[in-house]
């Protein structure tokens, strides 16, 4: 009893500090986590690979677990999915146990680190409250989604009007938006290499070269349009995540964003603890915290679609239920984002 | 009583340290880049890495836009510089002072700031210049359009003419006046003399520097990724980029780059082939008079120019830097009520990584600029006292990285010491090699000069009153040359703030440099904070430049050595 005292009092003198979140009492730690959370105090800290969030998100994200579960610190290294794979293979090569949670947005990773066997296992309890798409996607439970990126059309409202604006991707190959649209690069990014893959799926490459005769002005990462469109550069952003306009529109910069009625683009992105990871009861308790609702209100702040069902979306943006997802499947990503390169290549010349 | 032991002096020892040091950092990363390119990663010999690498009509032609590109800078830059540099070293030019500072702020600004700005000002929609020309003109097509071949010259060509600037201007320096009152006398008037005597003279600098700069753009990697990729060009460092993607193709990557190589070294060698058999020599030893030409409105026409390639190179694309690092939303344009400091207080007190690239950033550079400085003077001692005999390859050696591209350099570096038994990548110690080979000759240059103004006789007065080589480099030779050592530090430590392509390939989640933290920030759509870093490291190397200007001189970064 005494411990659980000492967890309450420190939580309530760092709660004026905490995002605006109810500190958590002993008693609402539940008690699969509380013995995890009496192992992991003897580890005192994780560290996180993580390629999903922005620094920021992370950081804040870590934070809001120390306070919850005072004595774990967590080391966030940053980076983009591609790198924090390459540190992690690195280190698995040199026999050196340094990460124990890794997030990335390729599902390509898990499939090579699946069967390689070199995750741990685990299924959070309070994964079975995410919403379903985030739930139980591997059955071996090696993983669990804690990210799903959502990708959509974005437009300048000075420059085009809530009426005119582009209503889906089909849309986008009227001949009025010549020189109007900008997007990404699968080259450079992961999210727009599903995009490739999933419209290409529903619309055949066709689409992609009936694109390219409204010349949209190709940049690298999935949000490079978001400073075009602030600028007037261009007016019509294709295939943005909905985090970036949203930060950028609540900044005051003159953005809407659309939910194409052929379909939300959404990534599925996946979080494990490798099998050699030097903390290990501190990233399962980790796990179960970020299933948790104090993770989903941070990603909440971030404008970060939460996947608990009863935390609302970010401001200005519709929760899961309203909106039609499309998507591909890990096997399709796979095998179709190196065709889409090449072809995105032949087809835009870059 | 170690010499009567008869034991090596300890200098002995240090100079087959520094042999060892120069060949590990410049002559094994380029045989470690050779022998990977031929050789698969099992270990059989190949030529397949280097069909992987051409093979494809895409790749071969990157290559070819970027000879393209970089050849054509070259020839913008020395259209932009060479009168510069002929106005402020030769003529009576008024403003002197104030061309001194654009040349110096075009030097100071990194290149994919600079490029930033100009995506801002010579957008074909919304670019600054562009609204300005529609609202006068009424027209409805663009006056300029950054995202073309063109565009993408000019701006490198603005980021790199103060290289041609300082090698002409300090090759005019010493052009003596009665060479040209010859002319004169001769009949020649003021700009028959300048073609047909000063310009010539000059010729070997301007080769030189254009060489420089096609060196430098061809290795550019921030402006082509910023500019070339949405104007459709693809250049020989954005598909290195691509070789670099996961799974990493590093023996692709160094068969791409050697042809690279040679042709630099083909550059360098139809360079010296041009001007071997003629006679440059403007120093004698009979003094000679160098007093400016005088002009009359001519000179405010030099002066013109000046301050408008100025205004096109520093100053529009600071002011709309400066603009968007203080605005609320980017997209609101400039009014008081968009005016804030949120994005400087976000990136020192609330972002967790900008603090830790900063400090990163001034470390990794200050440490790169001592142990360039310190391997320049010992070189530059043992080639100019001549104390071993092969001694000028020494002083070779530290030139070569001079023309070797710098994304080629950091491959090098990435085959050599990133896997094991090094397995350097991710750590400070790969990034601070690799600054330090690639500045190297920056520093060599400053210090084998300086060598050379240094009579030996103090040196040999401690010498024969017992001092070792050591003991005599460090209390006679260093403190002589303090200035020129700083001077050369500073300049080291100045560029390697602001290097992107040696360290985009092997930066790691912990060793993140400022140039790199803001080509991942202009990748998130977050304009006004790139913009605000931009404003950070600028503050930092001007603060660093006046601290320069104070000990060592005005001219210090633009002296030519």
């Amino acid at each position: 009893m005494n411990k659980t005292y000492r967890v309450t009092k420190r939580h309530l003198l760092t709660a004026a500090a905490a995002y605006g979140i109810v500190p958590a009492s002993a008693q609402d730690i539940p008690a699969n986590e509380l013995a995890l959370y009496e192992a992991a105090r003897k580890e005192g800290e994780l560290t996180w690979y993580s390629g999903q969030l922005q620094a920021e998100t992370g950081e804040a994200a870590g934070k809001a677990f120390t306070q919850r579960y005072p004595g774990i610190k967590v080391n966030v290294v940053r980076s983009t999915s591609q790198v924090a794979y390459q540190r992690l293979s690195q280190d698995m090569q040199a026999g050196v146990a340094q990460c124990d949670i890794f997030s990335s947005t390729d599902y390509g990773h898990y499939n090579v680190l699946k069967r390689d066997k070199s995750l741990l296992p685990y299924r959070p309890k309070s994964a079975g409250e995410l919403i379903a798409a985030a739930r139980d996607q591997d059955p071996d439970n090696m993983f669990q989604i804690l990210y799903i990126g959502l990708y959509l059309l974005v437009y300048n409202n000075q420059k085009v009007s809530a009426a005119d604006a582009p209503k889906s991707w089909t849309d986008l190959l009227d001949p009025k938006w010549k020189g109007q649209i900008a997007v990404g690069h699968p080259g450079y990014s992961g999210s727009i290499g599903v995009m490739g893959v999933t419209l290409s799926r529903m619309y055949g490459w066709k689409f992609f070269e009936s694109l390219e005769k409204n010349k949209p002005q190709v940049g690298r990462s999935s949000d490079d349009p978001v400073t075009l469109l602030n600028a007037g550069e261009r007016t019509i952003g294709m295939g943005v995540s909905l985090s970036a306009p949203l930060l950028s529109q609540a900044r005051g910069n003159p953005l809407s964003i659309v939910y194409p009625t052929d379909g939300t683009l959404a990534v599925y992105s996946p979080t494990a603890i490798p099998k050699n990871a030097p903390h290990p009861n501190a990233a399962k308790l980790f796990m179960e915290f970020a299933c948790g609702p104090i993770y989903a209100e941070v990603m909440r702040k971030f404008f970060i679609m939460p996947l608990r069902p009863e935390v609302p979306p970010p401001d200005g943006a519709q929760p899961f239920d309203k909106i039609k997802l499309i998507g591909s499947s890990p096997a399709q990503i796979e095998d179709g984002v190196p065709e889409v390169k090449e072809q995105w290549r032949d087809t835009f010349g870059v | 009583m170690r010499r009567y032991l008869r034991l090596p002096e300890p200098a002995t020892v240090v100079w087959i340290i520094l042999i060892a040091a120069l060949l590990l950092l410049i002559a094994f990363p380029l045989t470690k880049l050779l022998l990977v390119s031929l050789y698969t990663r099992s270990g059989t010999f190949t030529f397949g890495n280097y069909i992987a690498a051409y093979g494809r009509a895409r790749y071969v032609e990157s290559l070819v836009n970027s000879l393209l590109l970089a050849s054509e800078t070259a020839a913008i830059s020395v259209v932009f510089a060479a009168p510069m540099a002929w106005a402020i070293s030769r003529t009576n030019m008024p403003g002197k002072g104030l061309v001194w500072g654009c040349v110096f702020g075009a030097f100071i600004l990194p290149p994919y700031l600079g490029a930033i700005g100009w995506i801002l000002l010579a957008g074909p929609n919304a670019g600054f210049v562009n609204q300005a020309w529609r609202w006068l003109t009424g027209a409805a097509d663009p006056l300029v359009n950054v995202y073309t071949f063109q565009g993408l010259v000019f701006v490198m060509a603005f980021q790199s003419f103060p290289l041609i600037f300082i090698f002409v201007k300090s090759a005019l320096d010493l052009v003596s006046s009665e060479l040209e009152d010859a002319a004169n006398i001769l009949g020649a008037g003021t700009w028959t003399t300048m073609w047909k005597v000063t310009l010539p003279m000059a010729w070997p600098s301007i080769l030189g520097g254009a060489i420089i700069v096609f060196l430098e753009t061809v290795a550019l990697f921030g402006t082509p990724a910023l500019i070339g990729i949405p104007a459709r060009i693809n250049t020989a460092t954005t598909q290195l980029w691509q070789f670099f993607e996961a799974p990493v193709r590093v023996e692709v990557a160094a068969a791409y780059s050697i042809p690279l190589l040679l042709i630099t070294l083909a550059l360098v060698g139809a360079q010296r082939l041009m001007l071997h058999r003629k006679g440059y020599i403007a120093q004698t030893g009979k003094g000679g008079e160098r007093r400016p030409i005088e002009f009359g409105v001519g000179r405010f026409v030099l002066l013109a120019w000046c301050l408008a390639v100025g205004v096109v190179s520093v100053v529009m694309p600071a002011l709309v830097l400066l603009e968007a690092s203080f605005a609320r939303a980017w997209g609101r344009g400039p009014s008081l009520a968009n005016l804030t400091i949120a994005n400087y207080r976000f990136l020192i007190f609330e972002h967790e990584t900008a603090l830790s690239t900063i400090w990163n950033t001034l470390w990794f550079s200050g440490a790169s600029a001592t142990l360039a400085a310190l391997l320049a003077l010992l070189v530059a001692y043992i080639v100019s006292r001549k104390l071993v005999r092969f001694g000028s390859v020494l002083g070779f050696l530290a030139m070569a990285p001079f023309v070797i591209p710098g994304i080629v350099m950091a491959i090098g570096f990435y085959a050599a010491f990133a896997r094991p038994p090094f397995a350097l990548y991710g750590t400070a110690a790969i990034i601070i090699l690799a600054f330090t080979a690639r500045f190297l000759p920056i520093a060599y240059a400053s210090s084998s000069a300086a060598m050379g103004t240094l009579h030996p006789e103090m040196e040999e007065a401690a010498r024969i009153l017992g001092c070792g080589r050591l003991r005599t480099i460090a209390q006679i030779t260093a403190p002589l040359l303090k200035k020129s050592l700083l001077g050369g530090w500073l300049v080291v430590f100045i560029v390697a703030t602001r290097e992107l392509s040696a360290a985009i390939f092997l930066v790691g989640p912990n060793t993140r440099t400022m140039a790199v933290l803001l080509y991942d920030l202009s990748e998130a759509g977050n304009f006004e904070v790139v913009a605000a870093l931009g404003g950070i490291l600028l503050t930092i190397t001007m603060v660093l430049v006046a601290i320069g200007m104070k000990l060592i001189g005005r001219d210090f970064m633009l002296r030519g050595t």
